[in-house]
């Protein structure tokens, strides 16, 4: 067998119209999982009744089963449980109408939110105690406190590891094509099925992908460099 | 004027304070001074409630905040009128120093950024560090930290300064610098409860001693009370203690010379 390396070129233009959907895949659940993170978080260190536990489970369960569960149980499970709903309280409405994406953003979202409050949770108990006290003391109220204080140098510190989360939901994103979805890897099975050339495709898409991780790298440097720059004196 | 009636604290089962009643009239210099673990500090932090007392009250002015039943929201008013100043300075590290000065300024007291850099600028201009106005904490020395300390606390002109051994974390030789900032604003009629080891900087500095121990005040009164006829035989040996040691270290540096 040859490789044929113009097709990977061809292959790479092909696949590269896919980008829309990974970076969507990517960022949206990155988005909401860093809502539902700092929710998770403030439940934890606050210790908040009736929650608590149930977030510990949240983040043990999520964390504890690989992304690929996540989309199979919410895409298998949820139509059924919309399902039965919809019986119970006599919607016309159907499952079969929820586009397949919503379940995919929807699983990876909460699997985004069990690490991202593993991170954010590290990067507040980073910072010390005493300034919290210090802002309370001349009168902040405590949300005050954690906004304007302790949240901003928080996420300054959890930065690198969001970052490294970043590059880890890119490549998760891959899994969606398992339900269907034509995002980065999608797209290359298609193209390959399509040309019979699998190693080119893939090849093509392997590519892109550290292409991309590279250009994350990067733009995670520069950030770091300027949310850490009281660290160094205001010198960037 | 401020008032702290029957304060008592207790760490699970072990007592830390056991009944402290305190008054403290407008512009006087407080200093409380003690061995370790004699309750100073867990005293201090009562008066703005950053440690819930077990037991009594704490008065500013026209506001009483019981131990009990103070809510948030009355505790968030004491606060507003006491300020602190802490033994770790305590900045916020992610702002100059500048910021740091006038977060309370804006956040708290609700004015703008323009009269708040106005007001900061003045107060740093007191403690004698404008033109670090706009470095950051980790770019400064000990003594120049807490003298940011100071400015912030002293920055939102309130009723009581609350300072927790303010210089106990500095290198000897940046003792000084804080120590004739703290004095001068001493001068100046604000009120202040100093929590020291520094006992001749209390001798010089305050209006009025308190000495603790075991959570208990065992003696009151002047400096010149306090330090030439104390009663209290705890006192004394207290004091007999410091002294020894003041004199070892001079002796020690006199030998070194």
């Amino acid at each position: 067998m040859q490789i044929d390396i113009p097709f990977i070129f061809m292959a790479l233009i092909e696949i590269f119209k896919a980008l829309p959907l990974t970076i969507i895949i990517t960022l949206v659940p990155l988005i909401i999982g860093f809502l539902i993170g700092i929710g998770i978080t403030i439940i934890r260190i606050r210790k908040v009744k009736g929650l608590y536990s149930l977030a510990n489970f949240y983040v043990s369960f999520l964390r504890g089963t690989p992304a690929l569960m996540h989309i199979m149980l919410i895409y298998l499970g949820f139509p059924l449980l919309i399902d039965k709903l919809a019986v119970t309280f006599r919607w016309t409405f159907q499952s079969t109408s929820i586009p397949i994406l919503l379940f995919v953003l929807m699983a990876l979202s909460l699997t985004a939110g069990a690490y991202m409050s593993e991170i954010i949770r590290a990067g507040i108990l980073a910072v010390d105690q005493g300034q919290l006290e210090a802002a309370e003391s001349i009168g902040m109220t405590n949300f005050q406190a954690m906004r304007r204080i302790v949240f901003p140098q928080a996420i300054a510190i959890s930065l690198p590891n969001l970052c490294n989360i970043f590059i880890g939901f890119l490549h998760t994103s891959s899994i969606a094509f398992i339900v269907s979805q034509k995002e980065l890897t999608g797209a290359t099975n298609i193209v390959a099925s399509n040309n019979l050339k699998f190693l080119e495709a893939y090849i093509a898409a392997a590519l892109i992908y550290w292409g991309l991780t590279i250009i994350s790298e990067k733009v995670t440097a520069l950030l770091e460099k300027r949310v850490t720059v009281y660290n160094r004196g205001g010198v960037i | 004027m401020i008032q702290l009636r029957n304060i008592q604290k207790s760490f699970g089962n072990q007592p830390v304070l056991k009944g402290i009643d305190l008054t403290v009239k407008k512009g006087e210099v407080v200093s409380i001074l003690g061995p370790s673990g004699s309750g100073k500090t867990t005293l201090l932090r009562c008066i703005n409630f950053l440690e819930r007392p077990t037991e009594g009250e704490v008065m500013i002015d026209d506001i009483t905040v019981s131990s009990q039943k103070g809510s948030k929201k009355e505790i968030l008013t004491l606060r507003k009128k006491t300020a602190m100043v802490f033994q770790q300075y305590n900045l916020f590290r992610h702002k100059t120093v500048i910021e740091n000065v006038m977060e309370g300024l804006i956040v708290v007291q609700k004015n703008s950024k323009e009269t708040a850099r106005k007001l900061a600028m003045e107060v740093l201009e007191k403690v004698g560090l404008t033109e670090k106005a706009n470095a950051y904490p980790v770019q400064l020395s000990g003594g120049q930290q807490q003298r940011v300390g100071i400015a912030r606390a002293l920055a939102l002109n309130p009723e009581v300064i609350l300072l927790d051994e303010p210089t106990s974390a500095l290198d000897p030789e940046l003792v000084g610098e804080v120590l004739e900032v703290i004095k001068r604003i001493a001068e100046e009629g604000i009120t202040m409860i100093i929590v020291t080891h520094e006992v001749s900087f209390a001798k010089d500095v305050s209006d009025y001693i308190v000495f603790m121990d075991q959570g208990e005040i065992v003696e009151e009164g002047t400096p010149t009370v306090i330090f030439n006829n104390p009663k209290e035989e705890r006192t004394k040996r207290f004091f007999k203690r410091i002294n020894r040691e003041a004199g070892i270290l001079e002796s020690n540096l006199s030998s070194v010379i």
